[in-house]
């Protein structure tokens, strides 16, 4: 074993342990707020794995978009929500995790010995490139053009829906119909009886 | 690579279509913003008539000589031509009815009409990709706007909560469908097109990798069809939807799926074709059990065409299943169909539920001696939806079961007859139920039920759609001679079927630019790489 | 051999997320959960791309793609929880029952 791949297999074995263990916590841990920061540990080391595996793009864009992007987003839907809440415990809880547990590790026994199992091809003599950003460049706007347009389209269309269902609305504006009979009765399921605003944080009862 | 011969190789013109589609979805999404509400009473026109052009330009690119474009991540064959004019139909029926409803509860019609619009975009180039990003570029193009047209109606619970289940299910499903993509992509060594994938597994095809992607891509894409053991989300959501869009993931969602699955199974997994159609019989017979039992005791009208779209789901497998042409014929023939009958009684369930306010069942009691249009239309719809005879559904039903019976597959042909026998009971429920006579049995609803008028903003579409759906849902059956031939034409031509077991070749990769420097500057400029080199040789 | 060494480590995360996905009451845990199985998935691709595709790296576009959905899914996400919260004044899943489940 040389010094290179000693440095490898030793940071493989940290990043791994770190990412493993951040992520349990981000599911076992009451504490919604430490959950969410142990998030971005599990991708932080995850991009220090793309750089074992000489991602170098990727492992930028892991960092700037996971942890930049998606953790405080997460972190502020969690302020955002943030009430002191209690959950009320529910009988035989304890059954239900026990089962998922045992879905999680037959899920893993069954993917593991799969992974172990399968021939993986490997093509002999064929160093991985360096120059990664060239590549995925010509990607995207050759063979992976078309996905590329369409995930414009598809960020516009959830930055759209998005601010439409996040955004608050004090007052219900009283020209909601740009026709006639704005005094409909309403009585549609989706007609709430008052803006939810107004009525402060008591939950229509239904 | 200069210019043009990019331009050229990339054949930009397959996907005309989904560009119109595209410069609507910009043209209501600005018109909305500079205009503001006032563009509401133009904005839903436009659209359906850039949906319209959309639906021309799918005509003008039939047989079209050269389909794979954009180098391999689309095909614009003549199914998928056909998948796509079943989805752009359904989405200019979803607006015919939309555009009342909205107006009615209050929210941004724009916005609405821009997220429909995306959906459409999504599940059209769905119905055509060939290759695995573009697969789930434009599944989640499709999932995402389903998730914000179900929470739309964001002041009412119920709309909250369906949207939150649809997207935790649905987000999960989509990571379920990528592990399996990305199992794919490493048994085949590194391919991403399914056509390479198919060459890459063709020696591999009995080992647990191949199986447990096939698997896991199956979940993903049953999910969207909303077959038996991945349909949870399905009653919850079409529940708890504003109506429209149910009416939408109910034909055009599941029509992509339809296509999706048509493709992913026929081109990258013909090695296996044993093992998912032993699947897909599976998931058939459980959809149409399940479906078509649990219907008969609900009591909502959407919970219960909820289940009965399962149903439906589970007789459109039996075409996909069998994989004969004719059986894809039929598939294709009840998919086109039930975008009528079921988009028609739709509009029925949205015009009722906006005169009154309510969707029970119940409630539908004496419908008749108020409103005879509603219930001739909702009458109609469901007995075709249920197959009894003159209707197109009937038609519908006997290819698909004719087809099924000359491919020998006699158990799932007598299943769907007996389901079908079951569907009829709760369909006609409902119109027996519509139909009493007796005044006193009228429903509190029905006694107040409000004059009629088309006048209000919004209605006249409403009405237009009442009366294509069911003019098409009388006439389509007898009348089917030439649906049945495009059909069958869009199935013919393809190569698709006959090569479901020889395997086409890779769609050329014109990446050779990086062949030739790469192979030169690698070995001194990548330490890292000659290290995990060094790994790998060892 | 390293290449299996990555697809373990993406299979364990893939489990974790499966398992957070079922227990969590938390809405916004959910979503973490899914995150971390999206995570599984672009090591998986990230890893097959390096070992068996290290000419044409297309799964590392294939993972940028699921890095940029992710994104907008998370986002569409938090904002359904925000409108659920507003009028439920809770993230809890299993009160979320009007629906029959």
């Amino acid at each position: 074993m040389n010094l290179a791949e000693g440095v490898q297999t030793i940071s493989f074995a940290l990043l791994a342990l770190m990412m493993i263990g951040a992520a349990l916590g981000v599911v076992l841990l009451d504490n919604i707020v430490y959950s969410a920061f142990l998030l971005g540990g599990v991708f932080i080391s995850i991009s220090g794995l793309y750089l074992l595996l000489n991602a170098d793009f990727v492992s930028a864009a892991q960092i700037l978009i996971y942890v930049g992007a998606v953790n405080v987003l997460i972190l502020f839907a969690i302020m955002l929500v943030n009430k002191r809440e209690d959950f009320s415990p529910v009988p035989r809880r304890w059954i239900r995790k026990g089962g998922a547990a045992l879905v999680s590790v037959g899920l893993f026994a069954l993917l593991g010995t799969m992974v172990v199992q399968t021939p993986w091809v490997i093509p002999a003599n064929l160093p991985a490139t360096t120059s990664t950003l060239i590549i995925l460049g010509e990607h995207f706007f050759s063979d992976y053009l078309l996905p590329f347009e369409l995930a414009s389209v598809l960020l516009l269309m959830a930055l759209v829906g998005a601010v439409v269902l996040a955004r608050r609305e004090y007052v219900l504006d009283d020209e909601a119909s740009v026709g006639e009979m704005p005094q409909l009765p309403l009585q549609l399921p989706e007609r709430p009886k008052e803006p939810v605003a107004l009525s402060g944080t008591s939950a229509p009862s239904r | 690579m200069d210019f043009a011969n990019l331009a050229s190789q990339l054949n930009a013109g397959a996907i005309l279509p989904e560009g119109i589609v595209i410069i609507t979805l910009l043209v209501v999404l600005i018109a909305d913003l500079i205009v503001g509400r006032a563009a509401d009473r133009w904005t839903p026109y436009v659209a359906i008539a850039g949906l319209l052009a959309a639906v021309g330009a799918l005509y003008l690119g039939w047989n079209r000589l050269e389909t794979v474009s954009f180098l391999g991540s689309f095909n614009s064959d003549n199914l998928s031509l056909v998948f796509r004019g079943i989805i752009a139909l359904a989405t200019v029926v979803t607006i015919l009815m939309s555009i009342r409803y909205v107006e009615q509860t209050g929210s941004d019609l724009g916005e609405y009409l821009t997220i429909l619009l995306s959906a459409t975009l999504g599940a059209m180039f769905l119905s055509g990709s060939e290759e695995l990003v573009m697969i789930f570029i434009s599944l989640e193009t499709l999932s995402i706007a389903s998730y914000l047209m179900t929470g739309y109606m964001k002041r009412d619970l119920r709309s909250n909560e369906a949207a939150l289940k649809y997207l935790l299910i649905g987000a999960a499903s989509s990571a379920i469908f990528l592990y399996g993509s990305s199992l794919l992509y490493g048994l085949s060594g590194g391919s991403t097109s399914l056509a390479g994938i198919a060459a890459g597994i063709a020696n591999s095809s009995q080992s647990l990798g191949v199986l447990i992607s096939l698997v896991f891509v199956i979940a993903g894409i049953s999910f969207k069809i909303s077959a038996v053991p991945f349909h949870q989300w399905t009653p919850d959501v079409y529940e708890g939807a504003p109506t429209p869009v149910v009416a939408f993931l109910s034909v055009a969602s599941k029509a992509a799926g339809f296509a999706l699955a048509v493709r992913f199974m026929t081109i990258a997994f013909p090695s296996v074709s044993d093992q998912w159609q032993f699947i897909f019989t599976a998931l058939a017979i459980l959809s149409m059990i399940l479906g078509n039992v649990v219907a008969i005791a609900q009591t909502s009208m959407k919970r219960m065409l909820a289940y009965s779209s399962i149903g439906q789901a589970g007789f459109v497998m039996i075409g996909f299943v069998i994989g004969t042409e004719s059986g894809y014929a039929s598939m294709l023939f009840y998919l086109l169909i039930y975008l009528f009958m079921n988009l028609g009684a739709f509009t029925c369930i949205i015009l009722f539920s906006l005169r009154t306010g309510t969707d029970q069942i119940s409630d539908y009691a004496g419908l008749y001696q108020k409103d005879p249009l509603l219930t001739l239309a909702l009458s109609i719809c469901l007995l075709s939806l249920g197959g009894i005879p003159p209707l197109a559904g009937f038609f519908g039903k006997l290819y698909l079961f004719w087809a099924g019976w000359q491919a020998g597959a006699y158990g799932l042909v007598i299943l769907g007859l007996l389901t079908s026998v079951v569907s009829i009971y709760y369909y006609i429920r409902v119109v027996k139920m519509m139909v009493v006579k007796e005044p006193q049995e009228m429903s509190e609803t029905i006694k107040n039920y409000p004059a009629l008028s088309w006048k209000p903003f919004g209605m006249r579409p409403l009405q237009v759609g009442l009366i294509l759906t069911l003019i098409t849902t009388s006439l389509a059956g007898i009348l089917s001679n030439p649906l049945f031939n495009l059909v069958n034409a869009s199935v013919a031509d393809v190569p698709l079927f006959e090569a479901a077991v020889p395997i086409r070749p890779a769609a050329p990769v014109s990446l050779q630019v990086p062949a030739t420097p790469l192979s030169a500057v690698v070995p001194q400029s990548a330490p890292q790489a000659q290290t995990l080199n060094v790994n790998l040789r060892s | 051999m390293q290449l299996n060494l990555f697809l373990l480590l993406a299979v364990a995360l893939f489990c974790i997320g499966i398992y957070g996905l079922i227990t969590s009451r938390n809405a916004v845990r959910v979503l973490m959960s899914i995150e971390l199985m999206l995570n599984a998935v672009n090591i998986n691709l990230l890893a097959f791309s390096n070992y068996l595709d290290g000419q044409s790296i297309r799964g590392q576009v294939f993972a940028v793609f699921i890095i940029t959905v992710a994104a907008a899914e998370a986002a569409v996400g938090l904002a359904i929880i925000l409108s659920i919260y507003r009028n439920r004044d809770t993230v809890d899943m299993e009160k979320f029952n009007v629906l029959k489940w």
